[in-house]
């Protein structure tokens, strides 16, 4: 089935194949790999891609159902070589282990302060409540977070060296 | 890629009710998919067809009058429903349990007549909608029939729903709008997890009940209960309605016990 999407601000047309979920869509037919498969089942969150501005598991979403939305995924963070404000408080704080939960972590935290500028310790856990980190844990993520919006103060959180 | 099927993606009613009657037993609803593109990965079913509902225009939205309720279209997602204005002054008890589901990435796209016709016993919506007598609407090329929502589900993953019907929109009585309520919800973890029991309770001025999940094959409900029946009452009526079993998430007694914990710990709030 023929399909239009936009993807990052980029307009796509490509010929879907009907039994293709989006995330594999957008692994295999847009060449975006940077958004993880985990279970394939909705439960870890590392698929997680913005979809008309709210978080969305995009295995448990058919392509064809993208028809017409418009998508953000982790490509669209950096710009000109520049990692986003977001990208780099994850890599300051120490927010990043293996990688793999990460390009999740980052849309639906991206989706957060979409909406909410300064988000509390409830509010984002909140929002990450649906993506599993099974290594660097979520006390750095969290930090990441409260420091992309500007409300991480010096001596809070863990002491590194 | 997941097994071979037909994507069919009809417009309006009279379009999906051909499109059920054609492919009767043969084929799927797919409205948020959360649930259904699961078992489509595991395999845990094989449709033919799989009938996209969310571009029906007569599906969609929720409305409220004073004479018939709350009505929820059957694409209504679950943050629409924690959204909308009418729910938050008038059934805020649907705003509750809609906000307890899975995770934000479910809560977008998961729908709540979804969550009705999976029949999961521990279907969040179930012991809320119970709670406050809600009904379904049913319809198919040979019309429309509206049924209790108590009488719905039929067994753990098994409703009245026929293969060539849609549940097309779910009806909260106006009679219920500002009930007083709570609702509580154990599980592992904070966040994304299931229900080892859950209980809503709504109470108007003329009747009270409780619906709970997890503690049978289906969510179940108490009957109608007066609004002045004591805790006592309640205990002893909830405990004629559940069944629990031992399973790998909790005990039958740890079940009993929560139900009875919930239902002292929400009674006062009704009043």
């Amino acid at each position: 089935m023929k399909i239009k999407l936009t993807v990052n601000g980029k307009k796509y047309q490509r010929d879907a194949s009907e039994t293709k979920n989006l995330l594999h869509f957008l692994r295999e037919d847009i060449g975006l790999t940077g958004t993880k498969e985990g279970c394939g089942a909705g439960e870890c969150g590392a698929c997680t891609v913005v979809m008309n501005g709210k978080t969305v598991n995009s295995c448990l979403i058919l392509a064809v159902e993208a028809d017409g939305c418009d998508i953000q995924t982790i490509e669209g963070e950096a710009k000109d070589g520049k990692l986003s404000k977001l990208q780099q408080a994850f890599h300051k704080n120490h927010a990043v282990q293996c990688g793999f939960c990460t390009p999740g972590m980052i849309m639906s935290t991206r989706a957060l302060l979409q909406t909410t500028a300064k988000p509390s310790v409830e509010q984002i856990k909140e929002a990450i409540e649906g993506n599993f980190c099974r290594c660097t844990g979520y006390q750095q993520i969290i930090e990441a977070v409260q420091d992309a919006s500007g409300q991480l103060k010096k001596k809070e959180g863990l002491k590194r060296a | 890629m997941l097994q071979e099927f037909n994507y069919l993606a009809p417009k309006s009613k009279n379009e999906l009710y051909t499109l059920l009657k054609k492919h009767a037993g043969k084929s799927r609803i797919l409205a948020g998919g959360t649930d259904i593109l699961v078992e489509l990965h595991n395999h845990w079913i094989a449709p033919a067809n799989l009938i996209d509902i969310k571009k029906i225009k007569e599906l969609q939205g929720i409305t409220f009058n004073d004479s018939e309720g709350l009505s929820i279209g059957a694409t209504t997602v679950c943050i629409d429903l924690i959204n909308d204005k009418n729910v938050k002054q008038y059934y805020p008890l649907l705003a509750d349990a809609a906000g307890r589901i899975g995770s934000p990435q479910l809560r977008n796209r998961a729908t709540i007549a979804g969550n009705l016709c999976t029949a999961s016993p521990c279907a969040d919506m179930g012991c809320s909608l119970l709670a406050l007598g809600a009904s379904v609407e049913l319809g198919s090329a040979d019309g429309v029939r509206v049924i209790p929502l108590k009488d719905f589900f039929t067994g753990p993953k098994k409703t009245q729903i026929k293969p060539h019907e849609v549940l097309q929109r779910i009806i909260v009585p106006a009679e219920m709008a500002g009930a007083k309520y709570g609702m509580r919800k154990l599980k592992r973890i904070k966040g994304h997890d299931i229900a080892l029991v859950s209980v809503a309770m709504a109470r108007t001025k003329s009747v009270m009940r409780a619906g709970i999940g997890s503690c049978a094959p289906t969510p179940v409900v108490t009957g109608d209960l007066s609004p002045k029946a004591t805790v006592a009452t309640v205990i002893s009526a909830v405990e004629k309605v559940v069944s629990p079993i031992d399973d790998v998430r909790a005990s039958r007694e740890y079940r009993l016990f929560m139900t009875r914990d919930f239902v002292e710990k929400i009674y006062p709030e009704l009043f």
